[in-house]
């Protein structure tokens, strides 16, 4: 029942989230049409233009974009699947008991015979799945519908960018669940969460090789076709430790 | 020493809240079967001290025992029925939806109760609880409470907030409920007549701590006031006799509300009054008597 009782709590938010990515992510496919008819006046217009950082970043992601994978990849990995998959994480794992005690529930919450474990290991069990599915469907709609526009898209490249989305995203989703279990209201947490988002994507213009936002759009993957295994195992410890933090500042809380 | 003939203890319970003293050294016995009535003023540690004992708050040290178990064990509270002051439930669930993500929690949960209340109460099953009255969802916080059949129902001012009429119907509720089932019931209530109505035990709590506990029938017994009428003014006197709570003198009346009838007599008669009156005092004068003594 504690499953079913995050599942109504949250539902809203996830079911949003999904709809948003998943329209999203299959615009995309159909964009690729009007983006190849305009290549070639980009290219043009880029031809005579002089050698500089600015321009050789604009030349890459126009010859990235020539083919369908890297298009894909360009506009909804990259972009739309990594920034708003970042901001749905961070909403589902926001609330939770102290937001509970907010709004008075959380001495009926509290009264039933479970522990504060048992109520956050529900929320977050719930939470990681939404967050799993939040990162998998979005991607599995492009190899469904890449065949209406022409193209292909291989469904295991749609499920590794999927795992990397997922194991970014579980992440926030961890950072907003321990911000929830310090402040009262979602807004805190979400804005330190974002905030936080901010500074990663700082972090990750100086030392690019430690970029969360690189490890959640899959790029070593879409470079080299190598697996970020290390990216993967340092996401999911900085996760767990994260989680375990939640539990231990739950159960200290007086209500 | 833990008893098993005790539904609730405490013993030398302290709760600090940012530097101040909730709770200091409150020794709590509640005997099962009992109805026992929690007394205090506004801030003298009720509430803290049933959040203590559900594990909703954590003591800063001493010992609250539910049932025999320590009042942190998630356990227990499968054989504990609860209503909080507020009685704020989930909003986004209807009234049906409440009662079925209630009902797997306890083991025993009793369904010819909860069909009885449902049509006793008038509660409308599909209807969102953000939409029912402060009394509608207090019985129905009330419904949740009664039909795990717990061994042992903590009320927080069950009434509070309820026009009279429903405060009547949730007590005549409780008080028939009850009658009827085998259980201890703990409630803190500023509602003394409420409180003299239907417990049998009191505890009153000031400044965190027990100053009077008891069943009411003792306390009854033990507490009297004792008047001395003297042929001119009644002497200025300190009473030395055990249990003597206040003294009070009124040109030639000295009144004395005292916990122990007898030592005081012995003193009194020693100052040779006119004439010796006792008579009983009712529990809001005991109420009020108790928690001004520690001013």
């Amino acid at each position: 029942m504690l499953w079913h009782k995050a599942w109504r709590e949250t539902r809203g938010r996830f079911i949003t989230g999904l709809l948003i990515l998943t329209v999203l992510s299959a615009a995309k496919v159909y964009e690729y049409v009007v983006a190849q008819r305009m290549m070639p006046m980009a290219e043009s217009v880029l031809s005579g233009a002089e050698k500089t950082p600015l321009g050789d970043a604009i030349r890459d992601a126009i010859a990235v974009q020539r083919e369908f994978r890297g298009f894909i990849w360009y506009n909804s990995f990259r972009d739309n699947l990594t920034q708003l998959g970042v901001l749905f994480a961070v909403l589902l794992g926001c609330g939770g008991l102290l937001a509970e005690a907010k709004k008075g529930s959380a001495l009926f919450t509290l009264s039933l015979p479970v522990t504060r474990k048992q109520l956050l290991g529900a929320r977050v069990g719930i939470g990681l799945a939404q967050c799993f599915a939040l990162a998998m469907v979005p991607p599995l709609v492009i190899p469904l519908l890449a065949p209406v526009v022409g193209q292909s898209f291989s469904i295991i490249d749609a499920l590794v960018h999927g795992l990397c989305l997922f194991f970014v995203g579980a992440l926030f989703f961890s950072l907003a669940s321990f911000l929830s279990t310090m402040f009262g209201d979602i807004w805190r947490p979400m804005l330190i969460a974002i905030v936080i988002a901010c500074g990663a994507v700082a972090v990750q213009l100086v030392l690019p090789e430690l970029g969360l936002f690189r490890l959640m759009s899959g790029e070593t993957y879409f470079r080299t076709g190598a697996l970020p295994w290390m990216g993967f195992l340092a996401t999911a410890v900085l996760a767990s430790a994260l989680l375990y933090s939640a539990a231990e500042t739950l159960e200290r809380r007086d209500f | 020493m833990v008893s098993d003939r005790l539904a609730i203890e405490t013993v030398d319970l302290w709760k600090r809240y940012d530097g101040i003293d909730a709770l200091r050294g409150l020794d709590l016995q509640v005997p099962t079967g009992s109805i026992c009535g929690f007394l205090g003023r506004n801030g003298a540690g009720k509430t803290t001290t049933i959040k203590v004992l559900l594990g909703m708050a954590k003591a800063t040290r001493g010992v609250a025992r539910l049932l025999g178990a320590p009042a942190v064990d998630a356990e227990v509270r499968r054989r504990v029925g609860f209503v909080s002051d507020e009685k704020d439930l989930y909003d986004y669930m209807t009234v049906d939806e409440i009662i079925a993500f209630t009902r797997p929690f306890f083991p025993k949960w009793r369904t010819d109760l909860e069909q009885k209340y449902r049509q006793k109460f008038e509660l409308p099953g599909p209807r969102d609880i953000k939409d029912l009255s402060r009394g509608t969802r207090t019985k129905l916080a009330l419904l949740l409470a009664l039909c795990r059949s717990a061994d042992l129902l903590i009320l927080d001012e069950p009434t509070a907030g309820l026009d009279p009429a429903m405060a009547e119907d949730v007590l005549q509720a409780l008080v028939g409920h009850v009658a009827s089932e085998e259980m201890t019931v703990f409630f803190s209530s500023h509602q003394i007549a409420e409180v003299d109505q239907i417990a049998d035990h009191i505890a009153i709590v000031d400044r965190g701590r027990m100053v009077v506990a008891g069943a009411l029938d003792d306390l009854r017994d033990r507490f009297q006031r004792v008047q001395l009428v003297f042929a001119d003014a009644a002497p200025e006197v300190r009473f030395h006799a055990p249990g003597v709570v206040r003294v009070t003198r009124d040109g030639r009346v000295l009144t004395v509300l005292t916990r122990e009838r007898e030592p005081l007599m012995t003193e009194a008669k020693a100052l040779l009054p006119a004439s010796i009156e006792v008579s009983p005092v009712t529990l809001k004068e005991i109420f009020l008597e108790s928690v001004r003594t520690e001013d």
